[in-house]
């Protein structure tokens, strides 16, 4: 009788424990996904915002130049705001569907600006010469290399956590403390994918 | 006592505490079955009943087991693990906020310093009080936190001296033992959860009347019996933590030789409201981890973590008086060290050659010969003069190398740079042999940096090797492979063998794995020599083949070793090139790696006698004796010209 108990006890005890511990590791394993890629996106912010901080200097030092261009001169700061606005709202949130999806439309918006100022910038030999110009030049080609890279690494992060998300059973323990599916960061079309032309030659 | 001793203590210790907690949990078990037995057999008046002392038995040791096995594998993930428990958020090693900068910097110079990468640093946002931690289980996963008070006010020496504090307790071991006692406390807390679980079973439909209020008497027993063993617990974890808290400060003056520093963070924790208590939950059980006391003072000074405040300040500073000034925010940061007394004005860059500038006044410099014999006198004992020099050969690297080694792809371009063979030449076929479709961006960062890599000298390259680690475990397990995978081709097209450049990459990917799922096993395997002989007579093989230009002079080398190492075997004889190529040299370290300390100190000593040609060790060779040493888990500070 008694010995029964207590192997009922134990008969019942060893599986729900077993039971917690695993929901106690799938339940971290996802935090520490979340985490990982939350962190990952402070790498793309970082870069981001040298970008953000250049493109000003690179229309002071164009200005000089480019008196008749004022309207693409505007567009490249207004685009280069948007983009600065969006991606303060995805840094306080990564992942989030609406602020990555408002980040990739305002990231493409100013490589367009930029392109196009590039494009008009063909035209004008002296600003092509200009030294600070080509450190500029220089610098945000290499800006833009890093936030393709933190932006393949986030990417990774995030796709790991969605695939832990989605795959049964670590979904159970998803479903039941609100794991919400994470966004990728992509950049949106196919001629955009390069970073925007910054050569003179 | 070396830093060898001291590991070996530290492991006898861990030894010791299993000892006491496997006490703990035979004691538990007995009154577990003491209050079973009354419960069920006292009125049939016999208290022995074999079929329910198994029962209770195997029931109490699987949970308090279990409890600790879940506990420690949860920490065995590593210092990171430790303080995202905390609430700690890493601190990003491009970060341009200037305390978080500052804090990176001194952590920097002292893991320079100590000869090893720097480790993880975390920041406690939630926390104004003025605490620090350190955990991991090893040198590769370690992490420092430090709370936002502690960033924020105190002054760049005394933050220097906590972290020093934290760096002590790095090189130590003790971070492990300290992983350890949250475990094994886990257990006996599991225990007691349990217990306050069945506390809130009602009788239910159980058919016989008295079975149904049993399970609240058991619970209510099983949180008496798991609070006493807890209660017990934590004395012995404060009593081991007091201890070590006093060793550590006396180990982060050695190293910062400014008692004043880690005196003025004291004061200021007596002097701030918040003092050094944490706010988040988890603060018990971690404790033992932090700088100070992180929870409320306890009225019994037996359970104190840490000693009195006072008591380890008199210990700095005997003039203090016991009052403790207001602490007021201090002015915003420099990030970069101060020069110190004008040093900076007259030294030499740290790879000037020896001799070539006069190095007056204690002016650490590399030493250009080391003898041999001494080659381990600092392991694991950083002290003063590293720490300057390691500010300085900071301070004079290229800003575009340093600037490298804090994003993720400037870094990995770095240290693929790193190991690109000097002879330009190899050096463009190596290039050629990558395949630029799949590495692209790292060829670019690469290629962007061999031209100033190429001129540093082999002093800095191991320390470069080591600024660049952290930056790089910001990589993506994508990106990871990748990188491993191109350093991994780039040895292999390097026609010469070159074991320095080899040892270089082999640190990078020691350092890394464990934040790229490969979970840090560090499981002393070997106490003896005998077993490890032929990885010996490889390592020392290759080690003598490098330096040596025909076989008469590897023989002499190797012999130098052996003779060094003790052991006369036929195992340890001298191997042909085919035998102790970089291949084999890679997996004789990996066994070698999970022997004793005391091995690893003959085996090091056998190192650095067969590198060093006449006796003496040259810069590179010292250097890759450092970087052998870090594969063996023993941190060596540069090497310095005697003052």
């Amino acid at each position: 009788m008694l010995t029964t108990l207590g192997i009922l006890l134990l008969v019942l005890a060893v599986p729900v424990v077993l039971l917690l511990l695993w929901a106690i590791g799938a339940y971290n394993r996802l935090v520490t996904l979340r985490n990982r890629f939350k962190n990952a996106y402070a790498q793309i912010d970082v870069q981001l915002k040298r970008r953000y901080d250049l493109i000003p200097n690179l229309v002071e030092t164009a200005k000089g130049y480019l008196a008749h261009e004022r309207q693409t001169l505007e567009a490249v700061i207004q685009a280069r705001n948007a983009a600065y606005a969006a991606n303060q709202r995805a840094a306080a949130n990564p992942g989030d569907a609406e602020s990555m999806k408002g980040l990739t439309t305002a990231e493409a918006g100013l490589a367009g600006a930029l392109g196009r100022l590039f494009a008009v910038a063909e035209a004008y030999p002296d600003l092509k010469a200009n030294q600070n110009m080509l450190a500029l030049q220089e610098e945000l080609t290499s800006t833009e290399n890093k936030i393709a890279f933190a932006r393949q690494a986030f990417n990774d992060a995030v796709m790991t956590y969605n695939t832990a998300r989605e795959t049964f059973p670590t979904n159970l323990v998803a479903g039941a403390f609100n794991f919400a599916p994470a966004e990728l960061f992509v950049v949106e079309q196919p001629e955009q994918r390069e970073a925007p032309k910054v050569s003179f030659k | 006592m070396d830093f060898f001793d001291r590991q070996d203590r530290a492991r006898q210790r861990t030894r010791v505490l299993v000892f006491w907690f496997g006490l703990a949990v035979v004691l538990t078990i007995l009154a577990v079955y003491a209050v079973f037995a009354l419960i069920f057999l006292g009125e049939r008046g016999r208290f022995w009943d074999p079929n329910l002392f198994a029962g209770v038995s195997l029931g109490t040791a699987l949970v308090v087991l279990l409890g600790s096995l879940v506990k420690i594998l949860e920490l065995s993930r590593g210092g990171g693990a430790v303080a995202t428990m905390l609430g700690g958020t890493p601190v990003r090693p491009d970060t341009t906020d200037l305390y978080e900068r500052r804090l990176l910097n001194v952590v920097e110079e002292m893991a320079l310093a100590s000869g090893i990468p720097a480790p993880q640093v975390y920041l406690l946002p939630q926390e104004e009080g003025i605490n620090a931690f350190a955990a991991g289980l090893t040198t590769r996963d370690a992490a420092v936190g430090v709370t936002r008070g502690c960033l924020r006010l105190l002054t760049r020496d005394e933050l220097q001296g906590v972290v020093a504090h934290e760096f002590s307790h790095i090189l130590n071991g003790d971070m492990r033992l300290n992983l350890r006692l949250i475990g094994i406390l886990n257990g006996l807390l599991v225990l007691t959860i349990i217990g306050r679980q069945l506390l809130r079973v009602r009788g239910g439909r159980s058919r016989g009347g008295r079975e149904a209020n049993v399970l609240p008497l058991i619970g209510l027993a099983l949180v008496v019996i798991g609070g006493i063993g807890l209660l017990a617990g934590r004395l012995i974890k404060a009593a081991v933590s007091r201890q070590r808290e006093y060793l550590a400060d006396a180990a982060a003056v050695q190293f910062t030789r400014n008692p004043a520093g880690l005196a003025g963070a004291l004061k200021k924790i007596g002097g701030l409201a918040a003092g050094s208590r944490l706010n988040t939950p988890r603060a018990e059980e971690a404790s033992h981890l932090f700088f100070s006391n992180g929870l409320r003072e306890s009225w019994l000074a037996l359970f104190s973590t840490h000693p009195p405040l006072v008591e380890r300040i008199r210990a700095l500073d005997s003039q203090f008086d016991g009052r403790f000034p207001p602490v007021v925010a201090g002015a915003p940061p420099e990030a970069v060290a101060p020069p110190r007394r004008g040093l900076r004005e007259v030294l030499p860059p740290p790879w000037a050659p020896a001799g070539a500038a006069t190095l007056a006044g204690g002016t650490p410099a590399p030493a250009a010969r080391v003898p041999a014999p001494q080659a381990l006198a600092a392991a694991g004992q950083p002290q003063t003069v590293h720490l300057a020099y390691a500010q300085t050969l900071r301070e004079q690297l290229p800003e575009e190398l340093q600037v490298a080694t804090r994003d993720p792809l400037g870094a990995a371009g770095l240290v693929l740079a790193l190991v690109l063979s000097p002879d330009a030449a190899i050096r463009q076929r190596q290039v050629e042999s990558l395949d630029r479709e799949l590495a692209g961006p790292f060829l670019d960062a690469m290629g962007r940096l061999s031209a100033p890599v190429a001129a540093v000298p082999a002093a800095a390259r191991l320390p470069l090797v080591m600024m660049a680690v952290p930056a790089l475990r910001e990589l993506s397990p994508g990106q990871y492979d990748l990188f491993t995978t191109l350093l991994q081709q780039l040895m292999e097209s390097d026609e010469a063998i070159d074991l320095f450049e080899y040892a270089l990459q082999r640190l990078v990917r020691r350092h890394l794995a464990p934040h790229f799922g490969e979970r840090p096993r560090r499981v002393v395997q070997f106490y003896a020599l005998t077993p490890l002989l032929g990885d010996c007579a490889v390592l020392l093989s290759a080690l003598a083949r490098v330096g040596a230009d025909n076989e008469p002079e590897a023989r002499a080398a190797f012999e130098r070793g052996v003779a060094r190492l003790g052991v006369s075997a036929p195992a340890l004889r001298l191997l042909p090139l085919a035998e102790c190529n970089l291949a084999h040299v890679d997996a004789a370290l990996d066994r070698l790696e999970a022997a004793s300390p005391a091995i690893h100190r003959r085996l090091l000593q056998a190192c650095a006698d067969t590198v060093s040609a006449d006796g003496e060790l040259t810069v590179r060779e010292a250097e890759l004796l450092r970087a052998i040493a870090d594969a063996l888990e023993c941190p060596l500070p540069p090497f310095l010209e005697p003052a």
